[in-house]
């Protein structure tokens, strides 16, 4: 079954951990890293993440995702490295190019920012299916409307694209070109998106009645098929992020008074 | 010569599951129904004949033509296939254009693509409805347009895939009709489908497809005679062919009309 | 008492002029496996929407007349608390499926979540709606991943676990092959035989003959006669309504092969007169 999720089946810890506290966990380490900002907490912060990954067994998955922003990470620092204003230093050069410490420096940060970020996002990712996450968030109060929009498109998109393909078919059936040159693939837009658009349309009212039937709108309160699985690491972490986050403030103060 | 030949056909998406497990068949002019239980691999076959698939081994020749060396659009004008969802290709906001969409296609000019498609309006019967919205009318009548919209481009063989689906009796019946008209004009009609009462009334020659393979191929009456065979397929024999069973009789008749027509002194 | 009543009721869709139901009044008893019939058009889903509340109070539009189930009428409930009494079952199966569930266990929850269900009663209900529907062994696979008739039975799991005690299912076997729409056909046998009061909308005449108590037969928005399906298929003018009789009916019609005045609808039954028919002649 095709799904938009880039979810991994492993038996770790951070399997277990509540979806909610991976959530808190990429909001720390932003946070930590804008009131710190310096390259030191940047790599123990990143170092931190990699550390989960590889304890969650995803670590493999990961480089996929930080491959997906490489190229815009090299222009940085070398743009950076070329013309960034506080330039003095020569690190080093090709040919008749100069590349400065300073600019070099400023990137690595904003290099190691990014990939910290994304392999906080990862590790959110890779370890949690998004409807257990969509679920954690109803339970907190997100409304159960929402939370359906965002589970069900996961799984309605990729049935969306299989009506697309039959749409394709039947429309190349009648001898409609697709393929080859742009003016073709232009031409061939309105008989492929109308269809699309009055099949979703008719789909989604149809849906709507048997949502309906289903008690959807319904005024009690909802419950949960599954439990939740709230350990005694899930509450201890909240505290965790807290204490972080108060600290680099403390340190960042102690920084300012000096 | 023959219109279609299969010749040793295998077909499978992926490495691990063959859909299709070496099929030999060859299509005269004798309308053609396909049936078998959802999985048997009938669509994928008439879409290996539209050449919108192509075989992963064997041949299949379109007049003459093999699907492995022509473009879908290269074979359009042969063959036609009519989708089982008309709402899969309806996008032209009034029922002529919709219809003349796929001869302009083929490079029709315009007013032999007009032509063709009010001749083909008229067939189905939507001749008054020439100017309506397709989304103003009933679904019923959309599925007429996706007939006509192939009809009209004129191909020698055209494909239906299952047509009666959600259709009440007024429209099988309209439905019948167009395929013996069609078969009265010389083309070859195949058609996919569930109902083996429109099968028995409709069609010349039926295949069983199951599991991938033609598990029974020759006149109608004489494939819902095999009651074994139909039901290793999970298809059970037209209603008057149960009566007959039933009430054992020597003869087995496959319609209705026909049971009444030699029972009657 | 009657478990649904329909009094006098008209409606019109928003932005339409013709009534789509008119005037259409009836009565259905307790545990009955009801067959409506008519051509395309007829208003028979509409009607199946308006015993549901999806009529008028998820479609709009003009309307008169009233729908009472166990006495409550619908119109002025909410499709909620109608849902607890009357179940609704579509055409199109991949359209029933939630999508927001990845297992067909979860799937069937959907509903009972809703209602706020505590979890051992949910997990029962479910267990038993999985196995009356045959469907038990599918539990833990995604729903998208069932074949049509699979899907279309996970559908009606999902509305039997909320326990009520009217099903109303619209053309649901017409997507399906005949294999998936034995095994419909079948579900829905057993449910009746539970004392679940059926109504289903069907084409394929020899299946609601084989399974009604009463046929409906409507056109053109109207109810023309409500009775049993051998008075219903004796009738001559069926024709006239786009309806056509059994395959058996339609036999014993041309050889006047009839009991008191009635044909036979079944094809037991038709086997049965046929050969006292033969003996006689």
């Amino acid at each position: 079954m095709k799904s938009l999720s880039l979810y991994q089946e492993r038996d770790s810890i951070i399997h277990e951990i509540e979806p909610i506290n991976k959530l808190l966990y990429i909001l720390t380490t932003i946070l930590i890293m804008i009131i710190v900002p310096s390259i030191k907490c940047a790599v123990l912060c990143m170092i931190i993440s990699l550390m989960l990954l590889l304890k969650a067994n995803v670590i493999k998955k990961v480089l996929p995702i930080i491959n997906f922003s490489f190229i815009i990470l090299i222009s940085i620092i070398i743009i950076q490295g070329l013309f960034n204003i506080n330039n003095k230093t020569v690190l080093f050069n090709i040919g008749k190019i100069k590349f400065y410490k300073e600019g070099m420096m400023y990137s690595a940060l904003i290099v190691i920012r990014v990939i910290n970020i994304l392999c906080a996002f990862a590790l959110l990712v890779l370890t949690t299916k998004p409807s257990d996450l969509i679920e954690d968030l109803v339970r907190r109060g997100l409304s159960p409307k929402i939370g359906y929009v965002l589970s069900s498109v996961l799984q309605i998109i990729p049935q969306m694209t299989s009506t697309m393909g039959t749409i394709m078919d039947a429309q190349r059936s009648r001898g409609l070109e697709t393929e080859g040159k742009l003016i073709n693939r232009i031409k061939a837009f309105f008989p492929l998106i109308g269809p699309v658009v009055m099949n979703s349309l008719i789909a989604t009212r149809e849906r709507a009645m048997a949502l309906e039937i289903r008690a959807f709108s319904s005024k009690n309160k909802k419950t949960f098929l599954n439990e939740t699985k709230s350990t005694k690491l899930d509450s201890s972490l909240k505290y965790i992020f807290i204490a972080a986050v108060i600290l680099s403030i403390i340190w960042r103060a102690a920084i300012w008074t000096k | 010569m023959s219109i279609i030949e299969i010749n040793n056909l295998h077909f499978s998406y992926t490495k691990d599951e063959e859909i299709l497990k070496g099929i030999n068949l060859i299509f005269d002019e004798k309308s053609t129904a396909i049936i078998g239980q959802n999985g048997a691999g009938k669509t994928t076959f008439v879409k290996l004949l539209k050449g919108l698939l192509k075989p992963t081994w064997g041949d299949v020749i379109i007049d003459g033509k093999n699907t492995k060396e022509y473009t879908v659009a290269n074979l359009a004008p042969t063959i036609g296939l009519v989708f089982q969802n008309p709402n899969d290709q309806i996008f032209k906001n009034n029922v002529l254009s919709e219809v003349m969409f796929g001869p302009l296609n083929i490079g029709m000019d315009e007013s032999k693509a007009k032509d063709s498609a009010l001749k083909a309006l008229k067939m189905v019967g939507l001749e008054e409805k020439i100017n309506d919205n397709p989304y103003d009318l009933t679904l019923s009548e959309r599925k007429l347009i996706s007939i006509a919209s192939i009809v009209a481009m004129n191909t020698k063989i055209i494909i239906l895939d299952e047509p009666t689906i959600a259709q009440d009796y007024i429209s099988k019946e309209k439905i019948k009709d167009i395929i013996l008209k069609l078969k009265s004009q010389g083309k070859l009609v195949i058609t996919i489908t569930h109902d083996m009462d429109f099968v028995a009334e409709t069609f010349e020659r039926t295949l069983v497809f199951c599991e991938g393979r033609v598990l029974l191929d020759g006149k109608t009456d004489y494939v819902f005679m095999q009651d074994e065979e139909l039901k290793k397929a999970h298809l059970e024999p037209p209603y008057a062919a149960q009566l007959c069973r039933k009430l054992n009789s020597d003869k087995i008749y496959i319609t209705v009309e026909e049971f009444i027509k030699a029972n009657k002194r | 008492m009657d478990k649904i009543v329909v009094e006098n009721l008209k409606y019109k869709y928003p932005l339409t002029d013709k009534l789509v139901l008119n005037d259409i009044s009836f009565k259905i008893e307790k545990g009955q496996f009801i067959g409506i019939i008519g051509q395309n058009g007829a208003g028979k889903s509409t009607l199946c929407q308006a015993i549901t509340g999806l009529v008028p109070l998820f479609f709009k539009g003009a309307y008169g007349g009233r729908v009472l189930v166990d006495g409550i009428e619908v119109a002025k409930s909410n499709i909620s608390d109608i849902s607890l009494k009357v179940g609704m079952v579509f055409q199109n199966p991949f359209t029933q499926v939630t999508g927001s569930k990845l297992t067909v266990y979860e799937e069937v929850a959907f509903g009972l979540e809703n209602i706020g269900l505590n979890r051992e009663e949910m997990k029962n209900r479910i267990d038993e709606a999985l196995n009356l529907l045959g469907i038990y062994r599918f539990k833990d696979r995604n729903p998208f991943d069932l074949s049509g008739g699979q899907m279309q039975r996970l559908a009606i799991a999902g509305i039997i676990a909320m326990q009520p005690d009217v099903i109303i299912l619209d053309e649901p076997t017409s997507q399906l092959d005949p294999q998936g729409s034995e095994e419909v056909f079948k579900a829905v046998w057993d449910l009746k035989k539970r004392g679940i009061t059926i109504i289903m909308v069907e084409h394929k005449m020899e299946k609601i003959a084989e399974y009604s108590d009463k046929v409906l037969l409507m056109h053109d928005g109207k109810v023309i006669d409500f009775d049993t399906p051998e008075k219903i298929f004796s009738r001559d003018d069926l024709m006239q309504y786009g309806v056509i009789e059994p395959a058996y009916t339609r036999i014993c019609k041309a050889f006047d092969i009839k009991d008191s005045g009635l044909y036979p609808v079944t094809l037991d039954r038709a086997c049965e007169m046929v050969v006292k028919y033969n003996e006689h002649n």
